[in-house]
């Protein structure tokens, strides 16, 4: 992508206001003073993207890029550049709203991987009420190698059992891998309280 | 004292033994953890990062569960647990509409004064009125630590209040200094290990965590001390490959600050199963079983 940001006003006002609402930052206190951008966890992973141009770039209107680029995916939520911020901007929370509306618009993810981790975490969080973290591990593998399968990555898949089964076993060594299976009931509250506001 | 207690799901499995440890080192400062009841799943980061409602539901409900137990105070030992509940708490305070919508689905409802701890908060306040230095009997004094942090300690998404210096905390180093330990001052105590990044992003978080140990290394440390499991079992299973990618000689035992407290306390290592790290731990605490313990004077 090229440096020069295009204004789309009949875009800007719309997108931006959405991102604002639902993140619950204040993009236009942001005057550009790029703290942010020197307190990333993730800048050296990121390249031209940091804090502030993700910024610009929902203020600008350039919703295509905003809603899928390298900080929305690799950003860690770490909270530092919120934390650093003078006008108290948590891009970590922008980040996250961008992902949302990513998939609500049915964006392919640029990281697939990082989209299925936090949605089988979640799923496995709700439907057992807790997490197991063998069969979230399992859920998690198992659209990753859909994924590769379906690209032919079959190198991919052969990397990801071997990394995956050297930790496994240290893991079960250690008796730090637990064969127990842990729920709690009341996650129907949970449920109900989800099934209703989706309604 | 009785004091409500929400482990999480880490505690109940790969970090087992942390749950293990808390209860031991508080049961013997008089603190008892009492559990909550059917607690669920806090939604870590993840639901933060795919549905808002979600992240304040899933904490509100145990909110809910521990304030219906009648006690004043509920200690959280895992960071992102910890970060979920007190955040989805405050916000809540701030949204009496969703926290209205919320309530109607909880058999135990969120009201009232409560109060939500980190386990540094609780350590503390032990320090403060003597019982930790009357507990804490032995020296371990061949540890030279560096206090790790971390993310969710101190920097939260949304305006709560912040239990230590955001920047440069020292909950963990007041506390080892008390007992008689000098922890090294660094530059990379609240930087972030990568978090779920390690399973989904391995390359930046291998980067990040790389980072981490070379600062330490280059202080000199021996060790590194952490609250979060999260950060313990990163920093820890992934060492020797972050190590051997990016050249990294020394290894550094990721220690729980419980472990270490436990181990001034008295209890043995096998007691508080510090033989379950990956970078061995025992080593310098067997040397320190046998040698390097002094009896506070
Ligand atoms: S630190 Fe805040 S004000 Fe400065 S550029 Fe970043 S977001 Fe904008
Ligand atoms: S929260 Fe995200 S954008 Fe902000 S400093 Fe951390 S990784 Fe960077």
């Amino acid at each position: 992508m090229t440096a020069a940001l295009a204004f789309k006003p009949e875009k800007a006002r719309t997108f931006a206001k959405e991102v604002m609402e639902r993140s619950g930052q204040n993009l236009v206190a942001c005057y550009q003073c790029r703290r942010c951008a020197g307190a990333c966890s993730v800048g050296e992973e990121t390249g031209y993207i940091t804090p502030d141009r993700l910024i610009r770039m929902i203020l600008t209107g350039d919703q295509e890029n905003a809603l899928n680029n390298e900080l929305v995916w690799k950003c860690v939520s770490c909270y530092t550049c919120g934390t650093r911020c003078p006008n108290e901007i948590q891009t970590g929370r922008i980040t996250e709203t961008l992902k949302k509306m990513a998939k609500e618009a049915h964006q392919a993810p640029l990281q697939p991987q990082i989209a299925h981790f936090h949605d089988a975490f979640v799923h496995s969080g709700l439907r057992w009420g807790r997490v197991n973290e063998m069969e979230f591990m399992a859920f998690y593998e198992l659209r990753n190698m859909i994924d590769h399968v379906k690209g032919k990555k079959f190198g991919a898949i052969f990397n990801e059992i071997k990394t995956q089964s050297t930790l496994a076993l240290s893991m079960m060594r250690l008796k730090r891998m637990h064969f127990g299976f842990l729920s709690a009931k009341g996650r129907q509250e949970i449920k109900r309280l989800y099934k209703k506001k989706k309604k | 004292m009785d004091i409500a207690y929400y482990p999480g799901c880490s505690l109940k499995q790969s970090s087992s033994l942390y749950d293990h440890q808390n209860r031991l080192i508080f049961e013997r400062l008089g603190i008892h953890l009492r559990e909550i009841d059917d607690w669920n799943c806090c939604g870590a980061t993840s639901a933060g990062k795919t549905d808002d409602f979600l992240a304040m539901a899933m904490p509100a409900r145990n909110l809910g569960i521990a304030m219906s137990t009648g006690l004043k105070e509920m200690v959280i030992p895992c960071s992102a647990c910890y970060s979920r509940t007190l955040v989805a708490q405050k916000y809540l305070d701030h949204h009496e509409d969703l926290k209205e919508e919320i309530n109607s689905g909880l058999a135990q409802k969120i009201k009232g004064e409560f109060k939500v701890s980190s386990i540094l908060e609780v350590l503390l306040k032990t320090l403060e009125t003597g019982t930790l230095l009357e507990k804490a009997v032995k020296k371990p004094s061949l540890l030279k630590p560096v206090c790790y942090y971390g993310c969710m300690m101190t920097r939260f998404p949304f305006d709560v209040p912040v239990p230590d210096d955001a920047e440069n905390p020292q909950g963990m180093e007041t506390l080892l200094k008390a007992i008689g330990l000098q922890p090294i001052d660094w530059n990379y105590k609240t930087n972030c290990c990568g978090a779920s990044a390690a399973v989904n992003e391995p390359e930046t978080a291998m980067n990040l965590m790389g980072k981490i140990m070379k600062d330490a290394v280059s202080m000199g440390a021996n060790c590194m001390v952490v609250t979060c499991p999260m950060c313990q079992l990163n920093l820890d299973a992934h060492q020797n490959t972050f190590c051997r990618d990016q050249g990294i000689m020394e290894r550094l035992p990721v220690l729980f600050i419980t472990e270490v407290l436990g181990m001034a306390m008295n209890f043995s290592v096998e007691d508080l199963q510090i033989d379950r790290h990956f970078v061995d731990a025992t080593g310098l605490f067997r040397e320190l079983e046998e040698t390097g313990a002094e009896k506070k004077s």
